[in-house]
């Protein structure tokens, strides 16, 4: 159930920013188009108060730590809490555009050019994020905008893992956390312990195979069940022989065979490598 | 890192290996604690420097509580402790870890740094820990030196006699950000490794690492190393001594007796046996027109060819030589496919003239004959079985 807070509300608790209309709010968050005195757009996000300020401080420390063009920007981050008066946000750089999720749309594929540019882009915010040991977790079209002149930035770090600090999932397992559609084999079947860069290559992989084929390497509008999906990215080849598949340039269909590889050790080593790729591919 | 052949110091090989560098045969050499007190190593790594070689330290905490006289001169061998031990050490001991490294290696004045590890195992999550958190020191060191960090993949066998083993252990030991690797296996008690499943399993994990697309050195690979540059490796790592010609935990055992062979004959390194005859007592026994094919060129065996007495230490030497070129021409050679080829060519001609040699009754007594074909067959299934990974190294190159 996302979180919603009343646009009236809002507009009475913060005076000092011009309200220009709400966005689309998550579990955890409440997104509002806003902008300063100065007259920036921004994005102000309302944080639940349910939310874990543990898993937040991630967010925050993850998001402060990063300076790419391809990672939403940080501007504000603000929690205080005084007798009937309470405050707890943040403020993003907004993004014009649109998602990714807008874009990417069953039996339209993209042209091979347009995914070596757009996503070698994305590697480059994805390698920012390797540099600062930041695992996204949840890539996923709608967590990408596609900003006007069409280049990426990765949005919503509210799963992302500091892998240089402990986890903070309480569950045993711990790796089931994110959308299963973009799952990697480890979010399904493996533990904590094995979640790491390669996890969003793998969800790279399934979007960068979606824009080019048109359709999803994985699931497919007859499965009804978390099980079937699991099964099929797991244990199941049959993205490799699909018809938009074997049709691709050959070096395509070596790139996603190698991103959607159920162990991490045969995905390619990081996003970087997959950039120079895609540059080699036509991607600027 | 340098493309082709790193002399692996072993003990007492520090001139030898400076011999090979005048000559032109390596780009690379390997010192470890092991084998020169501190002090020594410092000043053979200034002649190898100047020889043209780069220098670097594997401070060998395989089996990390080992130690010996010369290890001791070094000062990082307080932390030469148990892998439980080590998986408790402080953060404050890592601090002085650290300052460890870095004092070494600007004294080596090292090319990069070769992170230490313990050798993978089976289902030792401890010890993937333990190694994620020995590089990341290492790794902080190596950034503040400017110098790049290479992490340590040695796979125990509880790991490479399994396919699926293998690869989930290569995953874990895959995820450090580093800058290439250093890796090597442990295999079964041989004297070279010769069974075609494990042998064709560690060329696949090779070629993981290959396909990586940083600088990968196959450490301790000795003649093995023939397969190397087929799966992808950037170098190899050869020495004379035996306990160097694959990974094996017996080189940080207590000594047994007087070790090095004591008074056996020479062994002559054929090229064409891909292994070694003894000297003189079975190359005698060849009719000579086989006696004319094993013979391998180099500065070292002139008094072969005319069955004069012919010392170790020159045998020693033959041997470095002929792999160094034989490697040196792979290394030149940048298609992986291409140098699996080229090497499996080379092996079946020496399965053929081992066959020549049977046929004349002369039974090798060094069983140096056992692993060439299952070598060749391995190369051959990585080939026709890893062909994805090879169109993947070719996507990068």
């Amino acid at each position: 159930m996302p979180y919603t807070v009343d646009l009236n509300t809002v507009i009475a608790m913060f005076p000092e920013y011009s309200f220009i209309g709400p966005l689309t709010p998550s579990e955890q968050k409440a997104a509002f188009h806003v902008k300063d005195k100065a007259g920036v757009d921004l994005c102000l996000k309302l944080i639940a108060p349910n939310y874990e300020r543990d898993r937040l401080d991630r967010e925050i420390l993850a998001l402060q730590a990063i300076d790419n063009a391809g990672v939403v920007k940080l501007v504000e981050y603000t929690f205080s809490s005084k007798p009937g008066s309470w405050r707890h946000y943040i403020v993003e750089e907004f993004i014009e555009g649109q998602d990714l999720q807008g874009s990417i749309i069953a039996g339209k594929p993209w042209l091979a050019k347009a995914v070596a540019g757009f996503f070698a882009k994305l590697c480059d915010g994805l390698t920012a994020l390797r540099d600062k040991e930041i695992v996204h977790r949840d890539l996923k079209p709608a967590n990408i905008r596609v900003r006007p002149d069409g280049s990426p930035a990765i949005i919503d770090f509210g799963l992302a893992r500091h892998l240089a600090l402990p986890d903070l999932t309480q569950t045993a397992a711990g790796a089931d956390i994110g959308t299963p559609r973009y799952f990697a084999p480890e979010q399904f079947e493996g533990t904590k312990h094995d979640i790491d860069h390669r996890t969003d290559l793998f969800a790279l992989g399934i979007i960068m195979y979606e824009a080019l084929t048109g359709e999803s390497p994985f699931f497919n509008a007859g499965m009804t069940t978390r099980a079937q999906l699991q099964q099929a990215v797991c244990h199941s080849r049959d993205h490799l022989i699909k018809t938009s598949f074997i049709q691709l340039d050959p070096r395509w269909c070596t790139l996603l065979s190698r991103l959607l590889e159920q162990e991490r050790a045969k995905r390619p080593a990081d996003a970087a490598q997959v950039a120079n790729i895609l540059r080699k591919l036509g991607g600027i | 890192m340098r493309r082709g052949v790193w002399h692996q110091c072993g003990n007492r090989s520090q001139k030898l290996v400076e011999e090979q560098l005048l000559l032109g045969a390596g780009v690379g050499v390997i010192l470890s604690p092991r084998d020169l007190s501190r002090d020594g190593a410092i000043a053979y790594a200034k002649r190898y420097r100047t020889a043209g070689a780069d220098v670097l330290i594997d401070q060998q905490f395989f089996v990390p509580d080992f130690t010996n006289a010369q290890c001791g001169t070094y000062p990082i061998s307080k932390f030469r402790t148990s892998v439980s031990a080590l998986n408790k050490i402080s953060d404050q001991d890592l601090i002085d870890f650290q300052n460890e490294l870095r004092i070494d290696h600007v004294a080596f004045k090292a090319s990069a740094m070769i992170a230490p590890a313990v050798v993978y195992e089976a289902g030792r999550a401890d010890i993937v820990q333990l190694n994620s958190r020995l590089f990341n020191a290492a790794k902080a060191v190596a950034s503040e030196l400017s110098i790049p960090i290479y992490a340590t993949v040695v796979l125990g066998k509880s790991v490479t006699s399994s396919d699926q083993t293998m690869q989930s252990t290569l995953s874990q030991a895959t995820a450090s950000n580093c800058d290439g690797w250093y890796f090597g296996f442990e295999f079964e008690e041989e004297r070279i490794p010769s069974v075609r499943d494990t042998i064709r399993r560690c060329c696949a994990a090779g070629l993981t690492l290959a396909c990586t697309g940083k600088p990968a050195l196959h450490a301790y690979a000795g003649p093995m190393g023939l397969l190397s540059f087929g799966f992808g490796a950037t170098g190899v790592g050869i020495g004379h001594s035996q306990n160097l010609w694959q990974f094996t935990r017996d080189r940080w055992a207590p000594p047994s007796g007087e070790g090095g062979g004591g008074h056996a004959p020479p062994r002559y390194f054929s090229k064409p046996l891909w292994g070694t005859i003894v000297y003189p007592d079975e190359t005698t026994q060849l009719p000579l027109t086989l006696r004319n094919q094993i013979w391998s060129p180099s500065p070292f065996n002139t008094p072969v060819t005319s069955g004069l007495p012919w010392s170790r230490w020159d045998a020693n030497k033959h041997l470095v030589y002929v792999l160094a070129q034989q490697y040196s021409l792979m290394a030149a050679e940048t298609d992986p496919r291409k140098n699996a080829k080229a090497a499996i060519a080379l092996l079946d001609g020496a399965v053929n003239l081992h066959a020549a040699i049977r046929q004349a009754n002369v039974f090798l007594t060094d069983k140096t004959n056992v692993y060439q074909a299952n070598w060749k067959l391995a190369l051959e299934d990585l080939l026709s079985n890893n062909s994805a990974d090879f169109d993947f190294l070719e996507l990068l190159r």
